[in-house]
């Protein structure tokens, strides 16, 4: 790890403000378990970060709105998967939040940071012995005819096939979710759905903030699909694991159990949170039946490229769509 | 289980108080850390090194990337005849065996600086073409016998095994393969090494400190009696930590050099490329079978691999020429030399890859004659060992078969594959499978003090490594004297006390009792004392008219040369079994495993295990059986998870991290019974002990891919099995 300024300041725009100060390269730090594990790595290399993890009000939650829910960015990723309503209503959220990295880390990380979260690629974070198009562009992809096992199916690129790591902003991409951010021009919104990049040829590009915005908090509409869902995640063990595929889905049935509103979101398998909306649509007005969740799962990886270890994700991630499906069902028929 | 039988560990609360001293928890007066960088190439020579960048670190005291023959020589391989991990020294020369190899060592006045430092050394290679695995084109292939041409690496040969499976009524001929793994302790390897005069003072967690001492010295021209070897705890050792590391010396070096204490801990990352690993190793097993499933005939070829630089013997075999009654035998062995560090002895070493390949083909048999695999199993067992012709000391598989099936409920099991199903439509596996493993013994000196206070303190050979022998040497002390554990104060893994010959193989246990046994003997005798029986140790110390009475044994295996006890001072391997003059000992153990099998999503689960275990009596009832939970779950690890990832592109190790390399985490671990026969061996020594660490291990992967096979139809020769594999 290399040597770095550091300041606290008590508002998000002293926040901004102390950013932009610190000048180019400096970087918001919320719950430290991603960027300073990078720093450890030398991956990341910041002169100076800016500690976000006090700012006043910003670890809110929100849940007793009628239209929507409020999770403030600094909110621990613990404290959201435990929240009564997001337990009760929103099983997906609350499943993927209690599904990721440890007790510990969840403790520690937020809900905001989380987000953006870096690809676990090995090639990636294995440093300069290895080159990775996203750690230093131009070099090449080590992962490309290399162990990707763990790598993407969807969304890949020839300069990048890195996995999007996260399970959070698979379950809140399914239900439309939104952030708030704050820049040294003002505040505007995103949709989750805009926020991340596939990586193309800026793999080193991977979402559509600038670096001086700061996540202030995400917002997911109040959805009917929410009761009606689960986040499946298959991993190579059954804690502290990153996904080898994963399902956020969401149903709603009518009273004669035909599919009013579907939502399915795949994690593990992607370079970015990847919805699936041709196999949303696919089950829409029908019945759920065990053909047409698999069918579902199909259409979602129809343009699927595997590499050399990983294919086995397709029909794995079929399955996990299906058994989401499955188990959404059996929540929105309740 | 009697009160007695439940005695804690009696480390228990030192070492989750953090009471319990790790060698690199030391941290004297003046410390300065060190910190190494690597080789990035695969194989080739370091053109050039740059350290100015590192130098230039604030805090800096020491780059050095290279050492003289004369004041650092290179060890010899333990194996060999030496004390080191493996032969080659880095830092001597300017060639790079393989990726990961130390180039440089930094030392600083902070941990911070001298990993960043390392992180600056610069260097420039002349890359060359290497080998990382069996099948590579540059990896070349010795018959074991030729390559070590001495009577115990000899192939095992029986009978005729090649026509007698020729004209079997039933054969299995079927390859397995089993992967690298990686074993890094949670205590990485690392030591505190600190000058006081011409003394040297190494603090590292070893299981053999008295290899350190006496390597050490070698290295350095120094006498032996100036170093001295402290390492009360390891944090696990598996193997790894079985001799002399070369991190060593160069520490060593640069303590002297600076003046000042040096404390070195290798990066997780390094251990997968520094430390010993278990090799990937391939099996072709050939049994040969009448109709009722009755052995006539077994070939047993393994390729293992080994180092460019040494050669680590193949012992596949041995223990499974004697899992069952097979009157014709053969296991011809090849080594296979690959470019990475020397791979070594993790837990098992030999026998659970073996099993998994041996009793997999044994369950192949069983479904092809159509036969129960537990009544197979029984129906092959031997009271002899077949390939000395002399009776096993003890073995008690049939029972740990019979006993285990009981507790299991085996007796419910439908054979047909795919015939077990659990409410929510999961597939349901039973597997069984045995294991084996060689009851050695080493030489041992076992040193008692008795006290007019009622103390005792015993100086043995031993290392504690979390298996408990320390709890076993007290319970044993305190049993024959009659005095409360907190009595007794056991002193091991200390050069300055006995000589520590190496604690592995599962001899440990069953070198030190006997010693401490035979001690304890000679105490009583210059008490004046009855040689059993209850005893007021602090009176008959007074009684004596000393303030202590104290007395010393050595002990050797038995039909051991005295000469044995020389090696074994002299830092060497020194270990004799599992063929004694008369009869043979090996531990056994049974394990039933149940799998389920997720119906969509095929995710493997191991609910409940049951594992019963014939390792003679056993010495400390708590830490055993903790022991065999600890091998289980190794095994579920290695038959689901574990395998190291070599890059064959870029040299090394993948998946060199806690998070890439997976092994089961608690999650993933469900109910696991343990049971013992606990039958003193009458025969290895008057204690009645014989090994069980490794034997725990020893047949849990195939026992977990048998029930797979019963799950599913699918018989898999790979591990670990993974979800792809079962889509």
């Amino acid at each position: 790890m290399r040597a770095f300024a550091y300041a606290a300041p008590a508002t998000v725009a002293e926040a901004v403000d102390a950013l932009v100060a610190l000048g180019p390269g400096a970087k918001f730090l919320a719950g430290g378990t991603n960027l300073y594990d990078l720093m450890r790595l030398e991956v990341e290399t910041p002169p100076a970060v800016v500690d976000i993890h006090r700012l006043a009000g910003f670890e809110a939650i929100d849940t007793a709105g009628a239209t929507e829910l409020i999770f403030g960015a600094g909110a621990r990723m613990s404290d959201v998967a435990d929240d009564p309503v997001v337990r009760a209503e929103y099983p997906a959220l609350s499943e993927s939040l209690r599904l990721a990295a440890s007790q510990q880390l969840r403790n520690m990380a937020t809900v905001g940071g989380n987000l953006l979260q870096r690809t676990r690629c090995g090639y990636f974070r294995g440093g300069s012995q290895y080159p990775c198009n996203k750690r230093e562009p131009g070099s090449g992809c080590a992962a490309r005819g290399g162990i990707d096992s763990g790598h993407a199916v969807l969304g890949v690129s020839d300069a990048c096939i890195a996995t999007y790591p996260g399970d959070w902003a698979v379950a809140l991409l399914a239900f439309d979710a939104t952030i708030d951010v704050a820049g040294p021009h003002g505040e505007r919104s995103v949709a989750v759905a805009e926020l991340h990049l596939e990586p193309g040829d800026t793999p080193q590009r991977e979402h559509t903030l600038a670096a001086d915005e700061l996540i202030l908090r995400i917002r997911v509409p109040v959805s009917r699909a929410g009761a009606g869902s689960t986040y499946l995640k298959i991993r190579p063990r059954e804690s502290y694991a990153f996904a080898l595929a994963s399902a956020a889905a969401g149903l709603s049935l009518d009273p004669g159990g035909t599919v009013s509103d579907c939502r399915i979101a795949l994690g593990g398998v992607a370079t970015r949170p990847w919805r699936c909306t041709a196999a949303e649509q696919s089950l829409l007005g029908g019945r759920l039946t065990t053909d047409a969740a698999r069918r579902a799962g199909e259409i979602a990886f129809a343009d699927a490229r595997p590499g050399r270890h990983n294919a086995f994700k397709i029909e794995l991630g079929i399955r996990t769509v299906a058994e989401a499906l499955r188990i959404a069902a059996e929540r929105a028929a309740r | 289980m009697t009160a007695a039988a439940a005695r804690p560990r009696v480390d228990a609360r030192a070492k989750v108080t953090g009471a319990a001293r790790y060698g690199t928890d030391r941290t004297p007066e003046g410390l300065a850390y060190a910190a190494m960088a690597v080789a990035t190439v695969g194989k080739g020579r370091v053109v050039e090194i740059d350290t100015a960048a590192a130098a230039a670190v604030a805090g800096v005291r020491l780059v050095l990337t290279r050492f003289e023959a004369s004041e650092l020589k290179p060890p010899v391989y333990i194996m060999a005849g030496g004390h080191a991990v493996q032969s080659l020294q880095p830092l001597l020369s300017d060639h790079i065996a393989y990726r990961g190899q130390p180039i440089a060592l930094v030392v600083a006045d902070t941990p911070v600086a001298a990993t960043e430092a390392a992180n600056r050394v610069c260097a420039r290679y002349e890359a060359a073409p290497f080998a990382l695995e069996l099948d590579d084109e540059d990896a070349e292939k010795l018959r074991q016998p030729e390559a070590l041409p001495v009577p115990a690496l000899a192939d095992i040969a029986v009978g005729d095994a090649e026509a007698v499976f020729a004209g079997s009524e039933v054969r299995v001929d079927e390859v397995y393969d089993h992967p690298k793994q990686a074993a890094t302790p949670m205590e990485l390897l690392g030591c505190v090494v600190e000058w006081r005069g011409d003394t040297v003072v190494v603090h590292e967690g070893t299981q053999n400190a008295g290899a350190l001492r006496n390597g050490l010295a070698l290295q350095l021209g120094i006498d032996p009696a100036d170093v001295e070897v402290i390492s009360p705890y390891l944090g696990g050792g598996f193997g790894q930590k079985n001799s002399l590391q070369p991190h060593l010396g160069p520490v060593a070096l640069a303590a002297r050099r600076l003046g000042r204490p040096v404390k070195f801990v290798m990066t997780r990352p390094q251990t997968f490329h520094q430390g010993s690993f278990r090799p990937a190793s391939r099996h072709r097993v050939r049994l040969g079978a009448d109709g009722n499933g009755r052995l006539t005939a077994a070939i047993y070829e393994v390729d293992q691999e080994t180092s460019r630089h040494d050669l680590f013997p193949a012992m596949y075999t041995e223990a499974m020429s004697r899992l069952y009654g097979v009157p014709n035998f053969s296991g011809p062995t090849r080594l296979v030399r690959v470019d990475t560090q020397t791979p070594g002895y993790m837990r098992a070493p030999f026998e659970s890859p073996a099993s998994f390949a041996f009793e997999s083909a044994v369950d192949e048999l069983a479904y092809a004659v159509g036969r129960d695999p537990v009544a197979l199993r029984l129906a092959n067992d031997t009271g002899t060992d077949p390939i000395t012709g002399q009776p096993f000391s003890s073995r008690h598989v049939a029972e740990c078969l019979r006993r285990g099936a009981e507790r299991f409920g085996w007796a419910a099991r439908d054979p047909a594959p795919g015939s077990m199903r659990a409410d929510d439509g999961s597939l349901i596996g039973w597997g069984v499978a045995i294991g084996a493993y060689p009851a050695c013994v080493a030489p041992a000196i076992a040193h008692v003090r008795a006290g007019a206070d009622g103390r005792v303190v015993v100086a043995v050979d031993g290392h504690e490594m979390g298996q408990g022998i320390r709890s076993a040497i007290t319970f044993l002390v305190a049993d024959d004297l009659g005095i409360a554990v907190d009595r007794v104060t056991v002193d091991i893994g200390d050069t300055r006390v006995a000589p520590q010959h190496l604690t592995a193989g599962s001899w440990g246990t069953a070198s030190a009792l006997p010693a401490v046994h035979a001690a304890l003997r000679e105490l009583r005798a210059r008490l004046g004392v009855a040689e059993t029986g209850m005893l007021d140790v602090g009176a008959a110390v007074a009684a004596a008219g000393q303030p202590t009475v104290e007395a010393e044994a050595a002990t050797l295996g038995p039909g051991q040369p005295p000469e044995m006890l020389d090696r074994s001072r002299a830092g060497k391997v020194a270990f004799t079994g599992p063929v004694y003059p008369g009869f043979t000992s090996f531990s056994f153990v049974a394990h039933f495993v149940e799998v389920r099998i997720e119906a969509t999503t095929r995710r493997v689960r191991v609910p409940r295990v049951v594992s019963v275990v014939d390792c003679g009596r056993v010495a400390s009832a708590v830490t055993a059986a903790s022991q065999v939970r600890g091998g289980v779950v190794w095994g579920l690890g290695a038959a689901l998870r574990e395998a190291s990832e070599p890059e064959r592109r870029y040299g090394g190790f993948f998946n060199a991290t806690m998070e890439e390399y997976v092994i089961s985490v608690n999650a993933d671990i469900g109910e696991i019974e343990v049971d013992f026969i606990d039958e003193p061996d009458p025969l290895l020594n008057p204690v009645g002990v014989k090994g069980l660490g490794e034997v725990a291990l020893v047949g849990v992967v195939p026992a977990v891919t048998n029930a797979v096979f019963h799950a599913t139809g699918q018989r898999l020769r790979r591990v670990p099995i993974t979800i792809a594999d079962l889509l």
